[in-house]
């Protein structure tokens, strides 16, 4: 997801505009020379001017590339085998699970929501299922014992209800 | 004083406390010790639990589980070159070396002895500096809260490792959450797109967990698993460190020194000191060849920096709101939600409450000691854990520890929002700990900002008329300066630089 900072700085003078702009738009208070859209319309042009230095480049010497420790000498071929273009989206796996668990957590109930996401998370890290399969049936009820029982969290029953 | 160190007393020498204390320590020490997860996602993911807690429960947990992540994230680096935390990134390298060279027990046990004695240096800075400075704050108008939250904000852009710039923008991108909601000077909805949930706001919490669990458990989705531990035994592990105390004694002060400086600055925390006290101890050392082939001098120097920065990040938090870092800056939350406002009065009206925190603080850290010993002599079976194991518990976690903070699926949503926006921002560049640091103290410098402004009538005199504001003011804006001055003069003396840089 490395983007070429003309694109990050763009989008930041975008949406500190848009955000300049949305708070001009604010009702003032009656009677006050200052109200709610005072703060906003600085945050917005401050930010559009940060990215309009991003894009010209301003700052980036100070910039240190990240220091990755290599890996002893061996192991780093095994580990980097070449994805194809879809690999990099296995990163938006882990939101799309918890917006799976907002959108199915009522119906399913947590015990099973759970045990989907523990699954699916643990065989894209590479698991094998003698793995991914008993970690998907314990961990969910572990969970619930120390949130739900322990801290009276309200996790929704669903389809099936826990056992206490 | 006397009277209030005997409540003080009496308030964590409750079962509760000492329970919560003890599991919140194997707890951190656990977390800290596995690569890829931080001392401040720790503390993130222990905040749901903290509102079934007591304050000062929940208090010990947060200090416990921090000072002895911070710790244990020396084990992994001095074992396998994989730091367990940011924090032990600097000396990671070094460490490693010494374990080749057949010295883990000695590099390891400098890791916890060294931490014990930095972490106990700054809880002495934070009881002698807070109170004093409590005194003088307890004068201060919103002119001064505006300029001191301004200094805040641009000391967490100067001290980061990226580009000055888009620290700046993250900040700025910080403050704009902040703007969210109907908490504002008119009370209007804000940025809300008509949508009720947004009418609260973002709450830092959920924003935090999301930014840094759920972004690490996405990186993870791309990096390589690290090697496992090689199984080994461990002679004695504290045997000389009496003899490098005494030998290394001016690095370990400076180290505490540095570390101290470091965690009041607003942002900066336990990653920078221990980078900062690492080239320190480099620099000045007599025989700065021998760095990086295994010598203890400077792990010694970053180890007693990074655990001396935890305690010292807290001054700024209790006494403004302000935090010192981005562990800090969790606390805070936790301290607004259990009745504990930071502010001045907090040392006069809940002194006992803050003498709680510190005996809290030095009895972790000498904690520290035996369940360190504890920790390094496990550590090879805890690192056998696969991530495959670890990261699917995790983001059981976020999902319902987010959803615990206000009994809500809108929790859940932005844990994953700021997912995605942490880990995009990390992957270009931007650092999470200025938006963090913008999110968390928005509404307070909106507050000073609009209220200052009402009060001056439209004048701009008032907000350097007093001594005190005129000296933050000229140091707020000197910092906001710095990095131009800094371009300017690269871009004048190019040759100058590229010399200075080489060198």
């Amino acid at each position: 997801m490395r983007l070429p900072d003309s694109v990050t700085g763009s989008f930041l003078v975008v949406l500190g505009a848009a955000a300049a702009y949305g708070g001009w738009l604010l009702p003032p208070v009656p009677g006050q020379p200052v109200g709610p859209n005072v703060f906003p319309l600085v945050i917005g042009t401050g930010l559009a001017l940060c990215g309009l230095a991003i894009v010209f480049g301003i700052g980036h010497s100070f910039e240190e590339e990240e220091e990755l420790i290599p890996l002893d000498d061996g192991q780093t071929a095994a580990a980097a085998p070449s994805q194809g273009r879809l690999y990099g989206l296995r990163a938006l796996l882990p939101p799309a699970l918890l917006l799976f668990y907002v959108v199915a957590a009522d119906r399913l109930g947590f015990i099973i929501t759970a045990a989907i996401m523990v699954y699916v998370t643990s065989t894209a890290l590479g698991a094998k299922w003698k793995l991914a399969l008993p970690l998907a049936a314990l961990s969910p009820f572990a969970i619930h014992l120390i949130f739900g029982k322990l801290l009276r969290v309200p996790l929704p029953a669903g389809l099936l209800p826990t056992p206490w | 004083m006397l009277k209030t160190l005997v409540e003080a007393f009496a308030l964590i020498s409750t079962w509760e406390v000492i329970i919560a204390m003890f599991a919140a320590s194997v707890y951190g020490l656990v977390i800290g010790s596995l690569p890829g997860l931080s001392a401040t996602m720790a503390t993130a993911l222990l905040v749901p639990v903290t509102f079934y807690l007591s304050p000062i429960a929940a208090i010990a947990t947060i200090v416990a589980a921090s000072s002895m992540a911070i710790f244990s994230g020396d084990i992994p680096g001095a074992l396998l070159r994989i730091p367990g935390t940011p924090a032990s990134a600097a000396y990671a390298d070094e460490a490693y070396a010494m374990t080749r060279k057949g010295q883990a027990e000695l590099a390891l046990g400098a890791g916890v002895w060294f931490s014990a004695v930095g972490g106990i240096a700054g809880v002495l800075s934070l009881m002698i500096l807070a109170p004093p400075l409590a005194e003088i704050a307890l004068s201060f108008s919103t002119f001064e809260y505006f300029w001191l939250a301004l200094l805040g904000l641009m000391c967490a852009t100067l001290v980061a490792r990226s580009s000055p710039v888009k620290a700046i923008a993250g900040m700025f991108l910080g403050l704009l959450v902040s703007c969210i909601g109907i908490e504002n000077p008119g009370g209007v909805p804000r940025f809300t797109f008509g949508l009720t949930d947004l009418f609260g706001g973002i709450e830092p919490i959920p924003a935090l967990v999301g930014v840094f669990a759920v972004a690490q458990v996405m990186r993870a989705m791309l990096t390589p698993e690290p090697p496992p531990l090689p199984r080994r035994k461990f002679g004695s592990i504290m045997a000389g460190q009496w003899k490098l105390t005494k030998k290394y004694h001016w690095q370990m002060t400076r180290g505490n020194i540095v570390g101290i400086i470091i965690g009041v600055l607003p942002g900066a925390g336990a990653d920078m000191a221990a980078w900062v006290s690492y080239a320190m101890s480099k620099r000045f050392s007599k025989e700065p060849e021998k760095f990086g082939t295994g010598h203890v001098e400077g792990l010694v120097e970053a180890g007693a920096s990074n655990n001396a920065s935890i305690a010292s990040g807290w001054v700024p938090s209790l006494l403004f709101g302000i935090p010192g870092d981005t562990i800090a800056a969790i606390a805070i939350g936790v301290l607004y939600m259990k009745g504990l406002n930071p502010g001045p009065t907090l040392f006069t009206e809940k002194a006992s409450s803050m003498y709680a925190i510190y005996l809290m603080f030095i009895i972790a850290n000498i904690l520290m000691i035996p369940l360190g010993i504890a920790m390094i002599r496990v550590a090879a079976y805890i690192l056998l854990a696969p991530r495959s194991a670890i990261m699917p518990i995790i983001m059981l976690c976020c999902a319902v520890g987010s959803f615990a903070i206000g009994n809500n699926m809108f929790g859940v949503v932005t844990v994953a929002a700021f997912g995605v926006i942490g880990y995009v921002m990390e992957a270009n560049g931007y650092p999470v700990a200025a938006m963090v640091l913008g999110i968390v103290m928005g509404t307070m410098v909106e507050q000073a900002f609009v209220t200052s402004l009402i009060k001056s009538d439209g004048s701009i005199l008032p907000f350097f008329e007093r001594p005190v504001a005129a000296i933050l003011a000229a140091m707020a804006i000197g910092a906001l300066l710095w990095p131009v001055m800094v371009w300017v003069w690269r871009k004048v003396k190019p040759v100058q630089a590229a010399a200075a840089t080489s060198r």
